[in-house]
């Protein structure tokens, strides 16, 4: 080894020099709108025109495949009578409100199943198991249990989103490299300063992916509980609403009810879990999906 | 086989380091293997000492029991320094946070306030050279930045004592996975930081070159189970202690042949 400390310390910042990572140029907004913006709005102008020209056809009856722009007057008829916003706002919350309570119950639930080996040997495929059940299934007996009312409709929404969301958390902490707790160990962190500063954190894209399950699962089981369970004290949300089209024969009114369904479905997505999503995995270099 | 395994830690600063006995057997029963059998070794504060052997000589197994997060199943093993530092082959920083706040997060389980946390992690990162990426991420560094973090990290968490109590870091292999170069470039850093922290280090390795360039003592273990088989003092190292030591590494790899 006869080189000289200077000459490899020149050598270390020449690496250095090397390996300093290359700041990628943001290219401009505009150019980002043409690339993620664009695609979407000529997809769903496509859809609207094969839906123009089948109607067009007239190969479906009107009170099957009503005109597009029905729908719009329909939609935009609820909107200027107030009434969407009460219909959206009723299931909104609900949505919202379930989908809460079930991360309080989920979150402990996954920590307990991913840690206590006794508990997951009891429950884990159990909790796997009602992944896979439609939770539409329970209405009958939730109805049955507790009659037509707002408790019927949340016991079906944590039915559905509870078990996403804790087997979320549950993968989200068996795929940790089992170095990091060991690093936490020798750095001398606790039980619960490794919890908290290492197991939680490096879980969090399992987590999160859970989450955004979870919503979906909670809000398609809102949709069913409201379209099978209805009543007058329990107010008219989405599903109560499509279930009126559907009574009334209103083929405009049941798209439109679709229509809103999605809209609320993709707003969340597009609002809150795309966002927090990529910035979570943005953070850890994970931006292969982005 | 009983666990007497005493952690004491004294005043005493004549050395850093005791295990006398230490033996340690992983299984039970006629699958037992023994992977340590009897290591005395002393290493005095601010010593660099490297352990060599091949694989199966169980110098990671001394080197967690050191690091106490393994138990010895007999011997004594006597700490008179600060909590050890351990460096991994992987830097195994975590992923979600800066360099910076991986170096802090050693600080903060040693419960150090948040300002003192800050300028003290950004010390460490100047020692290693990697003030200015502070605020870079792991996967924005390369595999010698990394590795540097994880050193200045190490160290964090040993230089913290309140008592002035002399500080030890234990290195596992943490080169090996580098290209050449770089491995080349960390040496001679690694070097600099003992220099200038005077940290006492056991340092992990299979490759003679690196012990001997390293180390002041050079450390020969055998292999399954692991005993010390020969020392040499490497500090002036000549190209005939390699050769011999590089000798008698072959010899105990050999005795597994048959």
């Amino acid at each position: 080894m006869a080189t000289p400390p200077d000459t490899l310390d020149k050598v270390g910042a020449g690496l250095d020099a090397l390996d300093v990572p290359v700041e990628a140029q943001k290219p401009p907004l505009w150019r980002r709108f043409l690339k993620t913006g664009v695609p979407p709005i000529i997809a769903f102008a496509l859809l609207l025109g094969v839906w123009q020209a089948l109607w067009a056809s007239a190969l479906l009856p009107e009170f099957q495949l009503p005109a597009p722009v029905n729908v719009w007057n329909e939609l935009v008829s609820s909107i200027a009578s107030g009434e969407a916003f009460s219909i959206l706002w009723t299931s909104l919350h609900r949505a919202v409100f379930g989908f809460i309570a079930a991360v309080l119950i989920a979150t402990p639930l996954g920590l307990l199943i991913a840690k206590v080996r006794v508990v997951r040997a009891a429950i884990g495929s159990l909790l796997t198991g009602l992944q896979s059940l439609p939770s539409v299934a329970w209405v009958p007996a939730a109805i049955l249990w507790f009659g037509v009312t707002p408790s019927t409709i949340y016991f079906v929404v944590l039915m559905g989103s509870v078990p996403s969301i804790a087997n979320g958390l549950v993968a989200g902490i068996d795929q940790i490299p089992p170095l990091l707790p060991r690093v936490g160990r020798a750095l001398g962190a606790g039980r619960l300063a490794s919890a908290r500063h290492i197991l939680l954190p490096a879980a969090l894209p399992g987590y999160l992916a859970g989450l955004k399950q979870g919503w979906a699962f909670s809000w398609r089981s809102l949709m069913a509980a409201e379209i099978i369970a209805t009543s007058p004290q329990l107010g008219v949300g989405l599903g109560q609403y499509l279930h009126n089209g559907s009574s009334l024969n209103d083929i405009n009114m049941v798209i439109a009810a679709i229509f809103l369904i999605l809209l609320v479905g993709i707003g969340i997505e597009l609002l809150l879990f795309r966002p927090l999503e990529r910035a979570v995995l943005r953070a850890r270099g994970l931006t292969g999906a982005l | 086989m009983t666990a007497t395994l005493e952690t004491t830690v004294s005043s005493t600063v004549d050395t850093a380091v005791e295990l006398a006995g230490v033996r340690k057997v992983f299984g039970h029963g006629s699958s037992a293997v023994v992977a340590l059998d009897g290591v005395d070794l002393k290493v005095k504060p601010g010593e660099f000492v490297c352990l060599l052997g091949a694989s199966g000589c169980g110098k990671s197994t001394l080197l967690n029991i050191v690091a106490g997060l393994d138990g010895a199943t007999s011997g004594e093993l006597q700490l008179n320094t600060s909590r050890p530092a351990v460096m991994f082959q992987e830097p195994a920083l975590m992923p979600w946070l800066t360099a910076a706040r991986n170096v802090e997060l050693a600080l903060r389980f040693a419960g150090v306030g948040r300002l003192a946390r800050k300028r003290r992690a950004l010390e460490l990162l100047e020692l290693v050279r990697l003030g200015d990426v502070a605020d870079k991420r792991p996967h924005e560094l390369s595999g010698g930045m990394r590795q540097r973090v994880a050193l200045a990290r190490a160290l964090a968490s040993t230089t913290v004592s309140p008592d002035g109590a002399p500080a030890l870091l234990l290195m596992d292999e943490p080169f090996a996975a580098l290209d050449a170069i770089t491995r080349d470039v960390l040496q001679s850093e690694l070097l600099r930081v003992w220099e200038t922290t005077n940290t006492a280090i056991i340092f992990v390795t299979h490759d003679v070159r690196e012990a001997v360039r390293l180390g002041q003592r050079v450390v020969l273990l055998s292999s399954r189970p692991g005993r010390v088989v020969r020392e040499w003092d490497v500090t002036d190292s000549s190209n005939e202690v390699l050769d011999e030591i590089n000798t008698h590494l072959r010899e105990v790899i050999s005795g597994h042949a048959s």
